[in-house]
């Protein structure tokens, strides 16, 4: 039996738009625990390949294989903005199939929202947030059902850095309970904390 | 199809609308802008009017103040429908497509935004109705208010529509002035156009059968039959023809 299954199975994944290919036969695989980056120059295809993980395009060839929940963190906050903070937590909690009512839920989110100092915002529509408050709800939204697999599309572009260095806490208390996580950014700093790193230039992994 | 996804998503949306202040604006001026600026430029002078959606099709001769104050009831319903269902499709399009990879399913995305629509018509036709009854009293008023609802629907399906096929604000909002100007301001009002009264063309516009429908119910007592089955079936084939293209846009691609 094996020992740590591999949770992300991408193999052979190509996609084009119109005639103009933007991913080239992309294989590799994440394991529980597991951290790892794409890293990429803009418009070297990284977005479009999340996206095609994520489930929102479909690869031309190639396929896609996860075992366990997806936690998704898009890299423009998707949020509604004249909801509040509670009322997207709770939208979003609908998504993932959640019963908002249980007094768990309510328990898995709050050490979060107090991490990212935003208890105190629950009652405070998104448009009226801060950028980094909005980004830090923005990935917060994507932990909400405790996902297998985590992929977040530049998490930290509007963080300031003590929220820099929440995230990477929470990363690694993640990465601790077996949660893998997929980050993709054309700047990687942490480069000690990701176990490993894909470099994709024009649609390839090099 | 799962109930609670749908009560909630459909409870965010009233929410979400209802605190954009454009939409309070508009609710408020649309109405109330119309209907003055037809009392101050109307007079009692008495018009033909068609009623097309009767058997043998009779004439009418009504007081232009009326006449205009009902099509003006239906220009607002009409326009406020449409503005307001395009918006439930276009505001956050990209947000209810990650609510998607989060678990909803278009149907249920499609199935809320299509009871929001159709909460909005009713709350909008009812309130344009009341206004209207301020003016001047209609032979059965709440026929009448249900012909604002029908032009609501039928706008408002249209408004899916355009909202479900691009993807530009303001695209959108032209084209839905342009239709409601073009149909209920001007082709199917006989203050402007009473010649355009025999035209076959008003007759396929959107606005045609709700029009009818409460003009007859303003002023005559003919059966109403006929107008109310042509705006539901027009307003149906819009609003299925904007489900499906809204769902096949929330697939992935």
């Amino acid at each position: 039996m094996e020992e740590n299954p591999g949770i992300l199975q991408v193999h052979e994944v190509s996609k084009s738009f119109r005639r103009k290919q933007i991913l080239h036969r992309i294989s590799f695989q994440m394991k529980r625990g597991e951290i790892c980056s794409i890293v990429g120059e803009n418009g070297s295809g990284k977005t479009t390949l999340l996206r095609v993980i994520v489930g929102m395009l479909r690869a031309d060839e190639g396929s896609v294989k996860l075992s366990g929940k997806m936690g998704y963190c898009p890299q423009e906050c998707q949020l509604f903005n004249s909801l509040t903070v509670r009322e997207n937590l709770i939208y979003f909690a609908t998504a993932y199939g959640l019963s908002t009512k249980q007094r768990s839920w309510w328990r898995h989110v709050q050490p979060m929202l107090d991490e990212f100092n935003l208890l105190k915002d629950l009652g405070t529509r998104v448009s009226r947030l801060s950028g980094g408050s909005r980004q830090k709800l923005n990935f917060l939204v994507a932990l909400l059902h405790a996902p297998d697999l985590l992929l977040l599309d530049e998490p930290y572009a509007a963080f300031d850095w003590e929220s820099y260095l929440r995230f990477w806490e929470l990363v690694n208390k993640l990465k601790v309970k077996g949660t893998a996580i997929l980050i993709v950014s054309h700047l990687i700093f942490e480069r000690d904390q990701i176990d490993t790193i894909f470099q994709l230039r024009e649609g390839k992994f090099t | 199809m799962r109930g609670r996804f749908i009560w909630i998503a459909s409870l965010m949306t009233l929410r979400e609308l209802f605190r954009r202040r454009i939409v309070i604006l508009l609710v408020v001026l649309i109405p109330s802008v119309f209907y003055l600026v037809t009392v101050l430029t109307t007079n009692m002078a008495p018009i033909p009017f068609q009623l097309a959606a009767v058997q043998g099709e009779p004439s009418l001769m009504v007081p232009a103040r009326y006449i205009g104050l009902v099509f003006m009831g239906l220009a607002s319903t009409g326009l406020l429908a449409a503005f307001l269902s395009m918006n439930l499709i276009q505001w956050d399009f990209h947000v209810t497509r990650r609510l998607i990879v989060c678990g909803y399913r278009p149907s249920e995305v499609s199935l809320s935004k299509l009871s929001v629509m159709l909460v909005l018509i009713i709350l909008v036709g009812f309130y344009v109705g009341c206004m209207l009854r301020l003016f001047f009293q209609p032979d059965d008023f709440l026929s009448v208010i249900f012909g604002f609802i029908l032009a609501g629907f039928v706008y408002g399906s249209y408004g899916l529509l355009i909202g479900s096929l691009l993807r530009g604000e303001l695209e959108g909002i032209l084209l839905i002035t342009l239709l409601a100007n073009i149909d209920i301001g001007w082709l199917q009002n006989p203050i402007f156009y009473s010649g355009s009264l025999n035209k076959a063309l008003i007759r396929v516009l959107p606005a045609f059968y709700p029009s009818q429908m409460s003009n007859i119910s303003a002023f005559s007592e003919f059966g109403i039959g006929k107008a109310f089955s042509g705006s539901l079936l027009y307003g149906t084939v819009l609003l299925m023809a904007a489900m499906l293209i809204f769902w096949l846009r929330m697939k992935r691609k």
